[in-house]
């Protein structure tokens, strides 16, 4: 992200000696009638900072009174402020657009007013193509201008392994071709020489019918082939995008994943490779027949009689032009048409997963009301779809033949003033009426291959994607040991709005960290930087004294055990759930694991005991025995580094008591990272870390932070009266 | 445990808390004074005490825009001082102060005219009007850039999570409801 704009009004800027520009940066926003503005810009140098307006200097700050500057965050955009002499002071103001360029500013501020010299650098990518001004995608190209080869070369790419396929293909089409344009000639043929013919026989009729029926069913044969190779091409490939794409959405970041609506991702690997399928099957294998029957029609027809021809041509510009011009029309409509359907749908969902409440609060005929008019509505469009369609489609069928009717008559005249045969003007008819299914045909290709073409936009956007975090070149195979680090570490999952920040803390091998704090102060995210589902933004994180960068992943993840607040259980059977980390895990693991999770009393008192199927989400447990499942999961892995978010929340009393026990056992000797609302889970903690205000307020012992009567002390005694209530 | 034994346990500290989490104390002429500060922010003095920053948010930003405005310290982790449950019948110095901080905390331009709509490469570009003059936005056609507030209000987010609104969609002309058509 560029953080020092070069324009004309810098050199016209009152630097004075020794002082050096440092970032110049845009802002959108006038302060006087918040309006769009182009030439509002901010000048930073190493004394100074300048709000710029066009040519003119508004306003001049000295960046040694500047204290505590800080980008803040406005609903639809951002404000930079400032502390001088102890008051707040509003600089300038910017739309969304350049909120993570403030925030860099604010930190380039900061620096500077310490007294330090470096300077900020972003690398952070634009989200607008300087160039043409598209909006790039995630991997920061441009659709237009990155474009390698662009299209074509995406497709050359996709197509390629399945080449001696596609001959194939062509192959069978070509004869399908052949065989299509003969039947007409045979069935001129046959009224010319035996209908109309003096010498017309019973044998020769014969013959034309044989050959007609081998044709006929040489087309039916050619045709089952055709649709056969084209399935099975489409299929395939779409299998393979599918399977590409699947591969690199697991080796994306979980902030990749998270970043879109789950919905999103999923339409990119089912309806779009859907769409591709599609196109291969039924536009991409036609294409080259069509050509070339096309191309053959149009030879015939002129070779046969090309005044005809003419004629017969002339309506088509005429249909053509009335397609092109409805379709806009007929695209917003069908579109229209699929929004309501996902509107009745959406609702649907809503209404079914909701039921419980519905049910409750006794709004059923409001719900039915509003599903009723929703239903209506669709119905009302779809109504009006069909209705268009029904008489568009045979209009236009009508204007596109209106040819026909010349051919018929100036061909008619022809045979009477026998200059024609009646066969010949049959023959030609039929190629007629096959030009102008094949121009209609043709009419929609533009809007199939628009429909590819966003498809396959959709998919090179995830493919084209760089996982953020990645091995390193000499990433190592490490056995953990259990010393982990935080030095300076920062991070936020939008770059302008800083969740952890300075964290500083070095645990021991085998030490238990027992965190806590106020929901939404970065509990979770410090645990989610440990588990190296996020990169941290600035500073470092160490295991056992190396960079967790230069740690493989995979050989990282395999020694964490992680049991998180909302457990997750995949389709399938508890014992394939249990055993997901360790899929060759003997019975008596399994059992062992599940007797320390305190689950497998329960497990076993189950019909299927261990090998009950746990449907989608495991509904059929309660929230307390799915957790439990997934402490065993966690444990039968023997993790170096254990990690319990909120592991026994859902847990009653007694539960949490029992497997508080079998987890003391467990975590003896390995390193724990326990994050719990109700401290007594954290009793056995060495140390515990107050998270506030996005950094470690305290840490210490137990005795240590209750000495300080900081925050610790306040939510040990806010606690400590809860239970005295819940006793009284 | 009755009521009473909740209460006599609960003393000092944690009762304030409890009070505080659950009354709405309203602002009125008589209990407020806010002064413009020399930062461009605002000041209040209520019930005397002083608070040297406070941001105001709006409580029904799309419902009553004018009506319930919540008053915050921004230096005490922006915690609620008190509601100002009217505006408009605040002293008419407070109004305009009030105005002028909510300009600043709200960027969320009005669209008032629709020249064109582009769509491509699953992203539509946008050139329109509003109140804020005339500009240029993409938004994302696959993730849900626009939201129907009701049958004719329309609130679009772009890529850079700027923020549009269409008040009324019938206000415009057929044509550029027409463009609007893929969103609605």
């Amino acid at each position: 992200m560029e953080l020092k704009y070069d324009i004309p009004a810098l050199s016209a800027l009152p630097l004075e000696q020794g002082e050096e520009l440092y970032y110049c940066v845009p802002y959108d926003v006038s302060q006087e009638d918040r309006s769009w503005i182009t030439d509002g810009y901010l000048a930073v140098s190493s004394k100074r900072v300048f709000v710029l307006r066009g040519s003119k200097v508004q306003a001049t700050y000295t960046i040694s009174e500047m204290k505590h500057t800080r980008a803040e965050v406005t609903i639809g955009g951002g404000m930079l402020v400032t502390t001088i002499n102890g008051v707040q002071h509003f600089i300038v103001r910017y739309s969304a657009k350049h909120r993570t360029r403030f925030a860099y500013m604010a930190r380039g501020i900061n620096i500077l007013s310490k007294g330090r010299t470096e300077k900020v650098e972003s690398h952070e990518r634009e989200t607008v193509c300087p160039k043409c001004g598209r909006a790039l995608t995630e991997s920061g190209q441009c659709p237009k201008c990155d474009k390698k080869g662009g299209f074509i070369h995406d497709f050359k790419e996709m197509v390629t392994p399945y080449k001696w396929q596609i001959v194939r293909i062509t192959f069978v089409m070509i004869l399908a071709s052949v065989v299509t344009l003969l039947n007409p000639h045979l069935q001129g043929k046959l009224i010319d020489d035996v209908f109309k013919s003096e010498d017309g026989t019973m044998g020769k009729a014969l013959f034309f019918l044989t050959a007609m029926f081998i044709l006929g069913a040489g087309i039916v044969v050619i045709n089952v082939l055709k649709t056969y190779l084209c399935t099975l091409l489409g299929a395939q490939i779409a299998k393979d995008v599918r399977k590409k794409m699947f591969d690199k959405l697991q080796a994306l970041s979980v902030q990749f994943i998270n970043d879109r609506r789950p919905g999103e991702l999923m339409d990119r690997v089912v309806y779009d490779t859907g769409n591709i399928r599609d196109f291969m099957q039924h536009t991409f294998c036609n294409l080259f027949t069509v050509a070339f029957i096309f191309g053959l029609d149009v030879i015939f027809m002129l070779a046969m009689n090309w005044k005809l021809a003419l004629l017969a041509f002339s309506s088509a510009p005429f249909g053509v032009w009335f397609t092109l011009k409805f379709r806009k029309n007929i695209h917003r409509r069908y579109h229209l048409q699929w929004m309501k359907m996902d509107d009745v749908s959406s609702n649907l969902q809503d209404v079914i997963s909701g039921m419980r409440v519905v049910k409750t609060y006794g709004k059923e005929a409001k719900e039915k009301e509003k599903f009723d008019d929703l239903a209506d509505e669709f119905a009302k469009v779809s109504f009006s779809n069909e209705r268009f369609w029904s008489l568009f489609n045979p209009l236009i069928q009508f204007i596109m033949g209106f040819g026909i009717f010349f051919v018929l008559l100036y061909g008619g005249m022809q045979v009477l003033d026998e200059h024609m045969s009646a066969g010949d003007l049959f023959k030609f008819v039929t190629y007629t009426n096959m030009l102008y299914q094949y121009i209609q045909w043709m009419t929609s290709m533009p809007r199939e291959l628009t429909g590819l073409v966003e498809s396959m936009e959709r998919i090179n956007d995830v493919m084209m994607q760089e996982a953020r975090i990645r091995d390193d070149e000499n990433a190592v195979a490490h056995d953990i040991d259990g010393e982990v680090e935080f030095r300076h570490a920062s991070f936020g999952y939008k770059s302008y709005e800083p969740v952890l920040e300075d964290i500083n803390l070095k645990v021991k091998k085998g030490e238990m960290i027992g965190i806590v704090g106020p929901s939404g102060a970065g509990k979770s995210t410090l645990i989610n930087l440990l588990m190296r589902l996020y990169e941290i933004d600035d500073g470092e994180l160490f295991i056992d004294g190396i960079p967790l960068k230069e740690i493989q992943n995979d050989y990282y993840h395999a020694q964490l055990g992680v049991v998180l607040q909302e457990t997750f259980l995949f389709t399938g059977t508890i014992l394939s759930n249990i055993r997901f980390a360790k899929p060759n895990a003997t019975y008596e693991e399994v059992v062992r694991a599940a007797k320390l999770a305190n689950a497998h009393d329960f497990i076993s008192k189950m019909p299927d005991g261990y090998n009950t199927y746990v449907g989608e989400k495991g509904m059929t447990l309660s929230g307390g025995e799915r957790q439990r499942i997934a402490i065993a999961r966690a444990i039968l892995k023997q993790p170096r580094l254990l990690i319990l978010d909120e592991a026994t929340a859902s847990l009653d009393t007694e539960s949490e008591f029992l497997i508080q026990q079998a987890l003391e056992r467990l975590t003896q000797g390995r390193t724990t990272f326990a994050i719990a609302h109700r401290l007594s889970t954290l009793k056995n903690a060495d140390r515990l870390l107050v998270i506030d205000d996005h950094t470690i307020a305290e840490i210490g012992t137990h005795e240590e932070l209750v000495a300080k009567k900081g925050i610790y002390y306040r939510l040990v005694k806010a606690q400590l009266e809860m239970q005295a209530q819940a006793g009284a | 445990m009755s009521k009473e034994t909740i209460d006599r346990k609960n003393v000092g500290v944690s009762q304030e808390a409890v009070d505080q989490m659950i009354t709405t104390r309203i602002l009125s002429n008589d209990n407020v004074q806010f002064t413009k500060t020399e930062g461009g922010f605002l000041s209040l003095k209520s019930d005397g005490k002083e608070y040297a920053r406070v941001k105001v948010l709006r409580l029904f930003p799309f419902t009553d825009p004018e009506r319930y405005i919540s008053v915050r310290d921004h230096n005490d982790k922006d915690r609620e001082i008190g509601v100002i449950e009217e505006l408009s019948a605040m002293s008419k110095d407070t109004q305009d102060l009030i105005h002028e901080q909510l300009a600043l905390y709200y960027f969320t331009p009005q669209i008032t005219k629709i020249y064109s709509i582009k769509d491509e490469y699953g992203y539509a570009y946008f050139h329109v009007m509003t109140d804020a003059g005339e500009c240029k936005f993409a938004i994302n056609m696959g993730a849900s850039a626009v939201v129907r507030l009701s049958e004719t209000r329309l609130l679009i987010t772009d890529l850079d999570e700027n923020r549009f609104e269409i008040r009324d969609v019938t206000k415009l002309t057929q044509k550029e409801q027409r463009r609007l058509d893929l969103f609605m």
